[in-house]
C-alpha cells in the first residue's frame, strides 16, 4: 500500500508527540511500543492529524475533534511529521 | 417463527464511552440511568425494555462504554463478554445496535468494526449529528450503511431525535450479520481495519481540514491552565462543600419543622404509655434525627451530577492526575474517591474504569476513607459540642475541613503504602482520558439521580434504622427497674448490662459505657450512632429535631463519670471524632468491597485494619492528650 512506502521515507524525519511544539498540526507516521495498541483504539491511527494543545506531565491533543490527554510515556510512541 | 410466545429478543447497546449509549437507553426504555459526561458513567450491564413499532417486546442491555473488543479494562471485560454470551445464564444478544458519535467516526468506527467481525447482526446508530454538523462536518449515513452492509440511523439521542427511525429499523426480521470484507484476505486485521476506516471517513464524513478552536478549547485554555486551572478547580470544590452546608439549611428547617408537628400530633392523640415512649423517643427521636440531613446528601449527589454531566470531572481528573502520581495513582482515581465523599458504594463501582489491578485495589482500599455523607450526622452532633457554640459557626467549617483532610490524607499515605508493596504492574497502565466537550446538563438525569439517591437513603432510615431504633428502645427499657429513677432503669436495662460489658474496651478511647454501645450500633451504619445516643441518654422529643440536638448536646456536656469528673471532655471529643472518621462502619460497603475486588479477605481485611486503626488512632490521641495534660 502506498502509504506505508511514504512512511518509510519519511521516518527520517520523524519525532515524538512529546516534542512538538504546542498549538503545532503534525501528522501520524507510525507507533512503536507497548501501547500502540491502547493508542490505536482512542484514535491515534497512522495518517491521522493531531494538534498538540498543551505540554506538561500529560499531554491533551486534538484529534479527530476529540481532546485527548495522554501520559508522556505514551506520546513518546507516537512517531510524527509536520504538515508539509 | 411466533414471536408472540418467543422470549423477547435481547439488543445490546455497545459504543466508546461517551457516544451517548445510556441516553440512547434511556429515550428507548424510559428509564432512568445515569447519565454523565466522563467516560465510565455505566460501569455493569444495565437492562431496560423497549417495544418494535409492532409491539413485540424487546430486552435493551446498556454496556459499559469500551474502546475496544480486547478487554483491557474490568468494564471492557464485561461488555465483550455479553456480546460473546460469556456470561452465565444469557445468551447472545441478538442484535447490537452500535452507537457512535457521528463527530467522531475515525475513533467510533474502530470498536464498530470490531463488533461486526464478531458476525452479530448489527445497526449503527449514528448519534449527535448535531454536533458533527456543528464541527462543519460533511455526513452520508447512506453511503456509510451501503459500505458497511448494515443499517445506519442518524440521531441525536438527547433530543430524542431519530428515535423513532431506530425503532423502524429494530422492527423484525432483524437484519443478518454483515459480511467483514475488510478482513478477508488480510494478514493484519488492525490495518485493513484503519485503512477501511480512512476511506469510510473520507467518503461519508469528510471533516474540514483545519483544526478548529471550539468553546470548550478557549474554556480549558483557563480551566487547564497550570497556575489559574488550580485556582478554579480549588474555588469550584471549596464552592461546591460550601454550597452544600449552607443551602441544606433551608430544607433542613422544613424537615424539621414537619417531624416537630407529627411528634406534637402523637402527643396529642395518643396516651401515655410504653407505645407512646416507643414511637417519640425510639421512631421520631430514631429515624428523625437521621433523615434531617437528606438534603446535605441530595446536594452532595447533585454537585457530583453536575460535574460529571457539564464534563467538568474529566478536567479535574487530569490536574489531578499529578497529586494522585505521588502516592502511585492515577488521575483516574480521582472520580472513585471524589464519589465517595457523597457515599462509598458508587465510588467503588466507579473504580471500575481504572485500567491497572493493582491501582484499582488501591483505590477500593481507601475509599471508605474519604468522609461520606453518612458521616456527617455524627460530625455534626459532637462538633459544636466541642467548640461550646450553636451549629453553623465558620470555626465548625473549618474543623468539618479538617476532619475531612484528616481522612483524606491518611487515606493517600496507606495508597503510597499499600502500591508500594503490591509491587508493579505486569503491563504498565498510562494515563489516558478523553476530554468530552463541555456540555449543558442534562438537568432531567440529575434531578432523577438525586432523587433515587435520596430515595435509598430514606428507604434506609424508614427499614435498617427504624429497626435498629426500635430494637435500642426495647434494650433500654426492658427489663424494667423497680424503681422509678431514670438512670437506675438504665443501668437494669438489657442495653445498661451490655454497656458495662464493652466499658473496659472503650474506657481507655475516653467512651463509656453508653457510648461504647452506641459505636457498637453505629457498625450496622454509622448515622445510628446520633440516635443511639439520643435514645441511651434518655433525650425527651422536644418536637424540634435542633432542638433535640441541643437537648442532647446539653445532655452529653454534663453526663459525668461516676466519680464525678466529665465524660464529654474536649479530649474524648477529639478521640471519637478520630475514630469515626477511620472506623469502617457500613456493612453494605464491606460487601461491596467483596464483589468488587472479589475477594472477601481484601474486605475483611480492609474492615479490620480500619477498624484496628480507629481504635489505635483514638487510643493514642486519648492517652497521649492526657498525658500532657488536656
Amino acid at each position: 500500500m502506498s502509504h506505508f512506502l511514504a512512511t518509510d521515507l519519511e521516518i527520517d524525519s520523524a519525532m515524538t508527540l512529546n516534542q512538538v511544539k504546542v498549538g503545532c498540526d503534525v501528522k501520524i507516521r507510525v507507533l512503536s511500543g507497548p501501547g500502540c495498541e491502547r493508542l490505536r483504539d482512542l484514535g491515534f491511527c497512522e495518517q491521522l492529524q493531531v494538534r498538540k494543545l498543551a505540554g506538561g506531565r500529560n499531554l491533551i491533543c486534538s484529534i479527530c475533534g476529540t481532546r485527548m490527554a495522554i501520559s508522556r510515556e505514551l506520546a513518546e510512541q507516537v512517531l510524527v511529521s509536520p504538515i508539509g | 417463527m411466533n414471536q408472540a410466545s418467543a422470549p423477547p429478543s435481547t439488543i445490546a447497546l455497545i459504543g466508546n464511552p461517551n457516544a451517548g449509549k445510556t441516553t440512547l437507553f434511556n429515550a428507548l426504555t424510559g428509564a432512568n440511568q445515569r447519565v454523565g459526561n466522563y467516560a465510565g458513567v455505566t460501569v455493569e450491564i444495565k437492562s431496560g425494555e423497549t417495544y418494535t413499532p409492532h409491539g413485540h417486546k424487546l430486552r435493551v442491555w446498556d454496556l459499559p462504554g469500551c474502546y475496544s473488543l480486547r478487554a483491557n479494562s474490568p468494564d471492557e471485560k464485561i461488555a465483550l463478554d455479553a456480546l460473546t454470551g460469556a456470561i452465565p445464564g444469557e445468551s447472545k444478544p441478538d442484535l447490537v445496535v452500535c452507537v457512535v458519535d457521528a463527530s467522531n467516526l475515525e475513533r467510533h468506527l474502530q470498536l464498530a468494526l470490531q463488533v461486526l467481525e464478531i458476525g452479530i447482526p448489527c445497526i449503527l446508530a449514528l448519534n449527535m449529528v448535531d454536533v458533527a454538523e456543528r464541527a462543519g462536518l460533511r455526513l452520508d449515513p447512506a453511503k456509510l450503511s451501503e459500505e458497511l452492509g448494515i443499517p445506519v440511523v442518524p440521531m441525536q439521542a438527547n433530543a430524542k431525535r431519530g428515535i423513532i427511525e431506530l425503532k423502524q429499523a429494530l422492527r423484525f426480521p432483524f437484519p443478518t450479520a454483515a459480511e467483514p470484507r475488510w478482513i478477508d484476505s488480510s494478514e493484519n486485521p488492525a490495518a485493513s481495519r484503519r485503512a477501511l476506516i480512512i476511506r469510510l471517513c473520507d467518503l461519508a464524513a469528510r471533516r474540514p481540514d483545519s483544526h478548529q478552536q471550539t468553546r470548550s478549547d478557549q474554556i480549558d485554555a483557563i480551566l487547564l491552565h497550570p497556575v489559574y486551572g488550580w485556582i478554579a478547580l480549588l474555588g469550584i470544590f471549596f464552592t461546591l462543600f460550601w454550597a452544600i452546608f449552607s443551602f441544606a439549611q433551608i430544607p433542613m428547617g422544613w424537615i424539621e419543622s414537619g417531624q416537630r408537628s407529627f411528634a406534637a400530633w402523637i402527643n396529642t392523640t395518643m396516651s401515655e404509655g410504653d407505645f407512646r415512649s416507643l414511637v417519640v423517643d425510639g421512631v421520631i427521636g430514631g429515624v428523625g434525627g437521621v433523615l434531617t440531613f437528606l438534603p446535605q446528601i441530595g446536594l452532595l449527589f447533585f454537585f457530583i451530577g453536575l460535574l460529571e454531566s457539564s464534563g467538568y470531572m474529566a478536567r479535574a481528573a487530569y490536574l489531578m492526575d499529578s497529586v494522585m502520581a505521588k502516592v502511585g495513582l492515577s488521575g483516574k482515581a480521582f472520580l472513585p474517591l471524589f464519589s465517595s465523599y457523597a457515599c462509598a458504594i458508587p465510588g467503588i463501582m466507579a473504580t471500575r474504569t481504572i485500567d491497572s489491578a493493582k491501582e484499582r485495589l488501591v483505590t477500593i482500599f481507601i475509599a471508605p476513607w474519604m468522609s461520606c455523607s453518612a458521616r456527617l450526622p455524627v460530625y455534626f452532633l459532637i462538633v459544636p459540642l466541642l467548640l461550646h457554640e450553636h451549629e453553623g459557626t465558620w470555626k465548625q467549617a473549618l474543623v468539618l475541613f479538617g476532619i475531612y483532610a484528616l481522612g483524606t490524607s491518611a487515606a493517600f499515605l496507606v495508597a503510597k503504602l499499600l502500591r508500594g508493596r503490591l509491587g508493579k504492574d505486569s503491563s504498565p497502565g498510562h494515563f489516558l482520558l478523553e476530554l468530552p466537550p463541555y456540555r449543558k446538563p442534562q438537568w432531567n438525569y440529575i434531578f432523577r439521580h438525586v432523587f433515587e439517591r435520596s430515595f435509598s437513603f430514606v428507604k434506609k432510615a424508614g427499614t435498617l434504622i427504624l429497626g435498629l431504633s426500635i430494637l435500642l428502645w426495647a434494650l433500654s427499657t426492658y427489663p424494667k427497674s423497680a424503681t422509678g429513677d431514670a438512670a437506675d432503669a438504665l443501668t437494669h436495662s438489657a442495653m445498661g448490662r451490655i454497656g458495662a460489658i464493652i466499658e473496659p474496651a472503650v474506657k481507655p478511647l475516653g467512651f463509656d459505657g453508653r457510648i461504647g454501645t452506641a459505636i457498637l450500633t453505629s457498625f450496622a451504619a454509622r448515622e445510628v450512632f446520633v440516635s443511639s445516643m439520643a435514645i441511651l441518654y434518655r433525650v425527651e422529643e422536644t418536637h424540634d429535631p435542633e432542638a433535640t440536638r441541643k437537648l442532647l448536646r446539653d445532655r452529653l456536656a454534663s453526663a459525668s463519670w461516676p466519680d464525678g469528673r466529665r465524660i464529654f471532655t474536649p479530649l474524648s471529643l477529639v478521640s471519637l471524632l478520630v475514630f469515626f472518621i477511620y472506623a469502617m462502619q457500613c456493612l453494605p460497603t464491606t460487601a461491596v468491597v467483596a464483589r468488587e475486588s472479589g475477594s472477601w479477605k481484601w474486605a475483611l481485611g480492609q474492615f479490620l485494619f480500619m477498624t484496628g486503626f480507629a481504635y489505635a488512632a483514638a487510643l493514642v490521641i486519648f492517652q497521649v492528650g492526657k498525658l500532657i495534660g488536656y
